[in-house]
């Protein structure tokens, strides 16, 4: 591995999660040479979770989202609103839409993903094409419309497409439907009493659920949009949301010697190296061994944050801290509800404490009777001590 | 932090009794809710006794069920962790600290004296 040296140029393309830690982890490790980071969205480098949640709401800003601190602001280069079109090896940089060319000691790939749409029938018409959220651009579009009255599609089964769904609720939607490609949104990931907690949370707010095929299209009108579902049924809405996943942002690395997955994720060993000397990938447009094992879980907030340390560790020879279990979060109603550990891999769930109509569920996940993982609803305390613990015995088993 | 000294006083208009020492247990936070905005009461494993904001500065999650270790709680929703001793943060998400309040325990009482200053709520989260 080549580490950078301390005078170098890290050039990071990506002004999100990952590029933000990347640049503060090589800056807290001594790194003393310039950094740049290239983003094409035209704003300052903002967190993204809140925009399925508080910030759809309204009762948060974008200012409230912003990633870096003004009173005590990165010594970064921000670049906003500059599409990078291009990796280059040797020499080593990028090349910009605007045809520049950035050299660069190490350049770390921090793209994130891109949301997944449906096939549209007529898209463009005047029912207007279906909302995705992935982007603040794509969370205010949705903000901006007044949902009184309207009937929402939410298409997708993941917490993403809940959240959104919960936030419609509050703003006033006359009716949302979620069309989650399962019975119990979640059950197939997590278990069936996590899937049946979450929808009888929602029905409990007046959420409906679409029959458990997934959706496959959506028919535009200038009266309105039909989510087509696998089984042949449909649903009609005013307002359609697809949160239907995210693909990694790469299609700007087509072309280059860079190793991509058969999803167009860039793959890296564990440390965020990739197939390339001096370029490095974290964060969601990445997938490391571990993920690509299924051992550790793509997509989530903390394993591009983790991601982004031990990449700023390679590049500047630092002792990367060991990866922590795998965690998520997410925010529905009065739920908050959080999963730590190898929940993947679980063979066995057992229910350790609530239930799934109080909001109160606490599961435990085990591989060949060892607890691997755990979630909660409401549970903050039980799951934060179960994740200190692990590190703690991660740590101590890395000692010996 | 302990102000066995200070407490010689007896309760003045500014301290309020906010639980009894019994009802801590050591490592854990208590959140006190007829304080608004709540604050949490935290007793260390050294048996120190100390008082904050129960609200975390990023979101509205409660510091009281956080990872109490080495005078500092763990936010129990993401990884900022506050100084239970100064109220001040050491990493992101969260951007600022919280408010620390003067703790008296006296007879096996936990008394509270509140911070004056604003406190640092997270976005949209306002004093009700
Ligand atoms: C609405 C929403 C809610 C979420 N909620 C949660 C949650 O509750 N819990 C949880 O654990 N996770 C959540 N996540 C996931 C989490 O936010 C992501 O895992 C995280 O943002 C990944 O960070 P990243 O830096 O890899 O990518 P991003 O944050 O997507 O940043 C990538 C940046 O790169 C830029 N970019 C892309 N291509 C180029 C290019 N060619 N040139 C220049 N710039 C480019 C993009 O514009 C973007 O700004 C949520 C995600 C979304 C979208
Ligand atoms: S809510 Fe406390 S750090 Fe995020």
């Amino acid at each position: 591995m080549k580490v950078l040296a301390r005078e170098g140029h890290l050039l990071i393309v990506g002004a999100g999660l990952a590029g933000y830690h990347t640049a503060r982890g090589a800056r807290l490790n001594g790194h003393t040479g310039p950094i740049t980071i290239l983003g094409a969205e035209n704003r300052p480098a903002y967190d993204r979770p809140a925009l399925s949640k508080a910030y759809l709401t309204g009762a948060v800003s974008e200012s409230d989202l912003a990633l870096d601190d003004p009173d005590q602001p990165l010594d970064v280069r921000w670049v906003a609103g500059l599409h990078v079109a291009g990796l280059s090896e040797h020499p080593l940089g990028v090349l910009t839409s605007d045809g520049e060319f950035w050299a660069a000691d190490a350049v770390v790939i921090a793209t994130g993903a891109a949301a997944r749409t449906l096939p549209e029938t007529n898209p463009g018409d005047a029912a207007g094409r279906p909302y995705v959220l992935r982007t603040m651009d794509d969370a205010l579009a949705l903000r901006d419309i007044c949902l009184e009255g309207l009937e929402v599609a939410v298409l997708g089964g993941g917490f993403l497409a809940l959240e959104a769904a919960a936030t419609c609720t509050q703003r006033g939607a006359s009716s949302v439907i979620v069309a989650a490609g399962e019975e119990f949104p979640g059950a197939r990931r997590l278990s069936l009493p996590v899937g049946q907690a979450l929808r009888a949370a929602h029905e409990a707010h007046g959420v409906g659920f679409a029959s458990s095929a997934r959706a496959v299209s959506v028919t535009s009108t200038a009266a309105g949009h039909t989510v087509h579902l696998g089984d042949g049924s449909a649903v009609a809405a005013d307002i359609v949301i697809c949160a239907c996943g995210a693909a990694p942002a790469t299609s700007w690395l087509a072309g280059s010697a860079l190793r991509l997955s058969p999803t167009g994720a860039v793959l890296c060993d564990d440390f965020g190296a990739t197939s390339i000397p001096g370029v490095w990938a974290a964060g969601d447009c990445s997938e490391w061994q571990s993920q690509s094992k299924g051992l550790r879980p793509v997509g989530h907030w903390q394993e591009a944050v983790e991601q982004a340390a031990v990449v700023a560790a390679g590049i500047t020879g630092a002792e990367p801290q060991p990866m922590q279990e795998p965690y998520f979060w997410s925010d529905q109603y009065d739920l908050m509800l959080q999963g730590a550990g190898a929940i993947a891999s679980a063979d066995e769930v057992r229910i350790i404490s609530g239930s799934v109509t109080t909001g109160d569920l606490l599961v435990s996940y085990l591989r060949e009777g060892t607890e691997i993982g755990i979630l909660g609803f409401n549970r903050l305390r039980e799951v934060k001590r179960w994740r200190k613990q692990h590190q703690r015995k991660k740590a101590a088993v890395l000692a010996a | 932090m302990v102000m066995l000294v200070r407490w010689a006083v007896t309760s003045t208009d500014m301290s309020l009794k906010v639980c009894s020492i019994d009802d801590l247990r050591p490592g854990e936070g208590l959140r006190i809710d007829s304080i608004n905005p709540p604050i949490a009461v935290f007793l260390t494993e050294d048996g120190e006794v100390y008082a904050i904001d129960d609200t975390c500065t990023h979101q509205d999650a409660s510091l009281s069920a956080g990872w109490v270790e080495d005078c500092r709680v763990e936010c129990p929703l993401h990884e900022s962790t506050f100084s239970l001793v100064t109220g001040q943060v050491d990493q992101p998400p969260a951007k600022k600290g919280v408010r620390t309040h003067q703790v008296h325990v006296s007879g096996g009482a936990v008394y509270v004296e509140l911070s004056t200053a604003a406190p640092n709520l997270p976005p949209g989260v306002i004093v009700a």
